[in-house]
């Protein structure tokens, strides 16, 4: 094996039991009723093999010094459960790993600070979890309480922190690890666009020092920058690893058409929605997009009967499902008698100013205008980048307003000054 | 094989897990316990305990009083009731010292074991999200209310002389009797630990079994007035030796029967050896239970 491998997995794989954990038996009489209940009934409580899912499986790969690995897949592909494989925080049911060098595993930002203590005394409790000696975290720690910008209240107990202020603390402990290898849980997700741009020159920073980085997160856009290879699970399976860019188009191909909750395709479809495609104002196909920017939106559809009156909807919901904006055929007063056979309808945006995010859009279609549903599709996702107007700042939207000045006293006379 | 972190430019010392590579693998053998990776986490026990104590001292408004109060507060109950209205016999030497040389290895131990048993779980959120040896917790848990014991034994120090009771040479068995009193508690609490995590019911019983344990040991009444058909039953208590062992350590008193001691000795050896065995079988287990 060439030196130069600092983890080797081998056909890892954990099996987990369904339903296990704090909920359940919690006490001992519920276990002995259950089991008694099983005992009456000539039953076994569950049956191992029913009751059991594998969240990762046969996950073999070698990563090299200093390569940036992403990690993607949806929710309950396996990512976490592979991270803490490696970080050893749980074992794996088959398989081995060989890991070689000092590992830091960042699965969550400050976990084990004690709200009771101090901003100092939690720098030295955090540094000891992470790894760190004592002697360590003194000779770093005032270039620590530098990076996280709260110097003025270092001797406050952490449980008045601010939320920023208990991350910035956390992160600036994370950053002055110095590992030869960090696993990253999502974690570069939190704190201002400032702050997330200083984790993310840190990230840089550990790169350049040749610093191998395994990244789990679900922003393809930090994925992007950071990351030359990607490894994409899917229900506890490796379905690809290689180039960043190949893996991220198969990731968001295969997130791309799905079933909606609201509606259920009947078994003879009037129509059907083929494809979702996004296109920028130049007609150039791409998911990545600038705040302001426009979008054209295809829907191309098969309707198997001609569809009256057709109302194409397409409405665009953020990352955390937040609904942001809707069009409507209808509402924006396009007249259509009738569609049938293979076709496209193409929707050009206003520019759009929503903040920066993931957002999926979402296809529905009805007949005569707002009578019978015949199509929901959940469709194409894209991005929108930038630098500074973010959710957690800037809400949904920006634009900007008009500002001016008032005096107190004249306020309903002359002297407001126009400020622009 | 070569340590990484021995070649580093800034010289900083070496990470637990630095040593050239780890092997991840699914089940370690009966015997394989990992005692040197506890050794290598030395630092973050000694952070651990240290938290422990931090935390403890600036929740409670009244601080390090917390440590003389609980065990004063027991020997003046017991005085009242049982040396005063009960009339219980105590070996000659006056009541209260008498109750405070049980009450004082009780209350560490009791501390220890529900600190040893609870650790996992209280600190669930470490067990789940960071990697080190789990056997940290407990010894954590017993480490931590040795501090709250050396403030009460300075107490009981006083009262000793408040009541004239000379301290001897004797009290140099102290240590040993701690430290045996702590190796208990260990051993209870390996074996409590990982069921508590599996079942939440120890939280509320603990407190109930540790109530039956002091009165099955010799706190508030002599060992001597035990019927003698019962005496055998006594010695498998390892907390009788320690307590009787404390109270031969401040008046002099009692009879630091070698068997007796010898039998908790072994006591103590078996469920520690057992109880580590079950927690490194658990311990893989507990980030998925927790």
């Amino acid at each position: 094996m060439s030196q130069d491998i600092v983890i080797s997995a081998e056909h890892l794989g954990k099996r987990y039991r369904r339903g296990l954990g704090p909920n359940r038996h919690n006490s001992i009489r519920d276990t002995l009723a259950a089991g008694f209940d099983a005992l009456i009934r000539g039953r076994r409580p569950e049956s191992a093999a029913h009751d059991t899912f594998w969240a990762l499986q046969d996950a073999s790969f070698d990563i090299t010094r200093g390569e940036n690995v992403g990690i993607i897949g949806l929710n309950g592909a396996g990512k976490s459960t592979l991270l803490k494989i490696l970080s050893r925080i749980t074992t794996p049911t088959v398989g081995a790993a060989r890991v070689t060098g000092r590992l830091g595993a960042l699965l969550e930002v400050g976990t084990g600070f004690h709200g009771e203590l101090s901003g100092r005394e939690n720098t030295f409790l955090y540094g000891a979890i992470l790894g760190m000696s004592r002697a360590e975290v003194d000779r770093k720690f005032d270039a620590i309480v530098d990076f996280s910008e709260i110097r003025d209240f270092i001797d406050t107990p952490v449980k008045r922190y601010s939320s920023g202020m208990y991350v910035r603390l956390a992160f600036a402990v994370a950053a002055h690890l110095d590992p030869d290898i960090l696993l990253l849980d999502e974690v570069l997700a939190v704190g201002d666009f400032t702050f997330q741009r200083k984790c993310m020159d840190f990230a840089r920073q550990l790169e350049r020092k040749g610093s191998t980085i395994l990244f789990v997160s679900h922003n393809m856009f930090s994925i992007k920058t950071m990351c030359q290879r990607v490894i994409y699970l899917k229900q506890g399976r490796i379905v690809f690893d290689g180039l960043t860019d190949e893996g991220l188009r198969l990731y968001e191909s295969d997130s791309k058409l799905g079933p909606t909750p609201w509606f259920h395709a009947p078994k003879d479809p009037s129509l059907v929605i083929t494809n979702v495609e996004l296109y920028g104002e130049n007609g150039e196909q791409k998911t990545m997009f600038d705040f302001g920017e426009r979008i054209r939106i295809r829907i191309c559809y098969r309707a198997l009967r001609p569809v009256e009156g057709p109302h194409f909807l397409c409405s665009i919901k953020r990352s955390d499902q937040i609904l942001c904006c809707n069009f409507s055929s209808y509402f924006d007063k396009v007249d259509l008698p009738w569609i049938s056979g293979d076709g496209a309808i193409e929707l050009l945006t206003p520019p759009l100013k929503i903040v920066s995010d993931r957002y999926t859009i979402t296809i529905a279609v009805r007949e005569r205008g707002l009578e019978q549903l015949v199509a929901g599709q959940i469709g194409a996702s894209f991005h929108l980048r930038h630098e500074i107007f973010d959710v957690s700042t800037f809400g949904v939207f920006h634009e900007p307003g008009q500002w001016r000045t008032v005096d107190a006293i004249n306020a309903k006379t002359e002297s407001v000054h126009e400020l622009r | 094989m070569t340590d990484m972190s021995l070649s580093r430019p800034n010289g900083q010392m070496a990470h637990p897990t630095a040593s050239a590579s780890i092997e991840i693998r699914p089940s370690r053998g009966l015997f394989d316990l990992e005692l040197g990776a506890v050794w290598r986490y030395r630092e973050l026990l000694i952070v651990l305990i240290h938290r422990d104590i931090q935390v403890l001292y600036k929740q409670a408004a009244l601080g390090v009083a917390w440590a003389i109060i609980q065990p004063l507060f027991a020997v003046i109950i017991f005085s009242v009731i049982f040396g005063h209205f009960a009339r219980m016999p105590s070996d000659g030497v006056p009541y209260p010292v008498f109750a405070f040389a049980g009450v004082l290895p009780w209350t560490y131990f009791a501390e220890a074991v529900r600190r040893g048993g609870t650790g996992l779980v209280s600190d669930s959120e470490l067990v789940r999200k960071v990697y080190f040896p789990r056997l940290i917790i407990p010894l954590a848990g017993v480490i931590a209310p040795m501090l709250d014991f050396l403030i009460a034994f300075a107490v009981l120090l006083g009262v000793m002389l408040w009541f004239d009771v000379m301290p001897s040479f004797r009290l140099l068995v102290v240590p040993p009797l701690l430290v045996i009193s702590a190796l208990l508690a260990l051993g209870i609490g390996l074996w409590l630990g990982p069921i508590n995590v599996r079942f939440r019911d120890i939280k509320y019983t603990l407190p109930f079994m540790l109530q039956i344990w002091m009165y099955a040991t010799p706190i508030v009444y002599p060992l001597s007035i035990v019927p003698a058909g019962w005496k055998w039953a006594y010695s498998l208590n390892p907390m009788v030796g320690v307590v009787e062992g404390f109270r031969w350590a401040v008046f002099g008193k009692g009879d630091p029967n070698i068997v007796a001691i010898g039998l908790s000795l072994l006591v103590i050896g078996v469920l520690l050896v057992g109880g580590l065995i079950f927690f490194k079988r658990m311990e893989q287990s507990f980030a998925d239970l927790i």
